[in-house]
């Protein structure tokens, strides 16, 4: 009995060391990544749709989006947000600028872990340049009638985004319109 | 001499994936590019380096009936610590190896050298015997990988090797195209092995 307690003893103190060191290089790294995600996300956004001023608001159902409006002539450039869903191995997250009228501006996902090969291929630009222009009534992919291109082996993932843009882009059209009425 | 035996064996005589037949689910799983597969063999490289030294130190004070949850926690932690410091200050070598680092800790190689090799001999032959492997690891992922991403993708390392009237066989990077390409360099391993 003593015999047993002594070994767990002993595994103890090795994860207590271990998880020291885990809890200090953490504190030195979190707040690195998380300046690095927020730069990044704010870059895309300034690539998406250039030389704006941003305004960060939420919907009612808890979504973030950015109003882009052109600094210079106070005049609405368009919005840009993260459309995400669950994709065939992760949660894919598209971050897409659509101009005032909803059409889209551009797209790139920010964050996914699909099949690398196949659904992974969603970040390459071939894929993500196809969508600039589209209405909310092309977002389909091709096996549903629409006008995008799915990926070859990666239909699940081309769906996931294009499902997620399209409902995102009504999302935030009808808080634009509930927004405008007010 | 042992220095350089131990360094060497894991290029052929002892190569990890084709004759210890070990890690074979990270194997199949990132070789469907070659990129992929430099990234997971040195990413697993550093892992099994630094746990075969800490391993090889504390094998004196490790009672045997718990070294296995003891090795499980030191490779763990090397494989976080891989993962934070590359996401703060490597980004871009952590936007192509994110998905793989997790893998790691699953790795059977890491665990399997720990226990066969590391628990038994000192920290220096540790050293050889991590690169060595790890070396071997990597040149068989990336094989592998260079077959696939070839037949399935038309590419290699991301440049385009086919003529363009080259349609891909999408099977060499689907699941089964692992386990056949596995099957046939295995194959040829063995016919070089006997040979000798």
């Amino acid at each position: 009995m003593k015999y047993y307690l002594k070994l767990g003893f002993i595994l103890f103190v090795f994860c207590a060391i271990a998880s020291g060191i885990l809890a200090y290089i953490n504190t030195l790294t979190a707040p690195v990544i998380a300046e690095r995600k927020a730069r990044e996300e704010e870059e895309t956004r300034n690539s998406l749709i250039p030389n704006a001023d941003f305004e960060q608001k939420v919907t009612d159902q808890g979504m973030i989006y950015y109003v882009a409006k052109d600094p210079a002539k106070d005049e609405l450039l368009g919005y840009t947000f993260i459309a995400a869903d669950v994709g065939y191995s992760s949660t894919v997250q598209t971050m897409v600028g659509v101009d005032p009228e909803f059409e889209v501006l551009g797209i790139q996902v920010v964050d996914q872990a699909e099949t690398p090969g196949l659904g992974a291929n969603c970040t390459s630009p071939s894929f993500a340049s196809q969508f600039s222009g589209m209405s909310i009534n092309d977002l389909y992919v091709d096996k549903d009638g629409g006008e995008v291109a799915s990926l070859s082996g990666a239909t699940i993932t081309s769906r996931c985004i294009t499902n997620s843009l399209r409902e995102s882009i009504l999302d935030v059209q009808d808080e634009d319109q509930i927004g405008g009425e007010q | 001499m042992t220095f350089i035996k131990e360094l060497t064996k894991g290029l052929i005589k002892d190569n990890p994936i084709f004759v210890l037949v070990l890690g074979l689910c990270p194997t199949l799983a990132v070789t469907t590019s070659v990129i992929n597969a430099l990234g997971m063999g040195s990413a697993a490289t550093f892992v099994l380096l630094c746990s075969n030294i800490i391993i090889s130190m504390i094998k004196g004070i490790t009672p045997s009936k718990i070294r296995i949850p003891v090795y499980i926690v030191v490779i763990a932690s090397f494989v976080t610590i891989v993962d934070m410091v590359m996401a703060a200050y490597l980004p871009d070598l952590h936007k192509s190896l994110g998905l793989f680092i997790p893998l790691i800790v699953v790795n059977c190689i890491i665990l399997g050298r720990a226990e066969a090799f590391a628990s038994k001999n000192n920290v220096i032959m540790s050293i050889a015997d991590a690169i060595g492997m790890g070396l071997g690891f990597t040149l068989s992922l990336t094989l592998i990988a260079t077959f696939r991403e070839i037949l399935g993708a038309g590419t290699w390392l991301g440049m385009r090797v086919t003529p363009m009237s080259y349609d891909p066989m999408l099977i060499a990077i689907l699941a089964p195209g692992a386990f056949i390409t596995l099957g046939f360099l295995m194959a040829l391993m063995n016919m070089i092995k006997e040979k000798k």
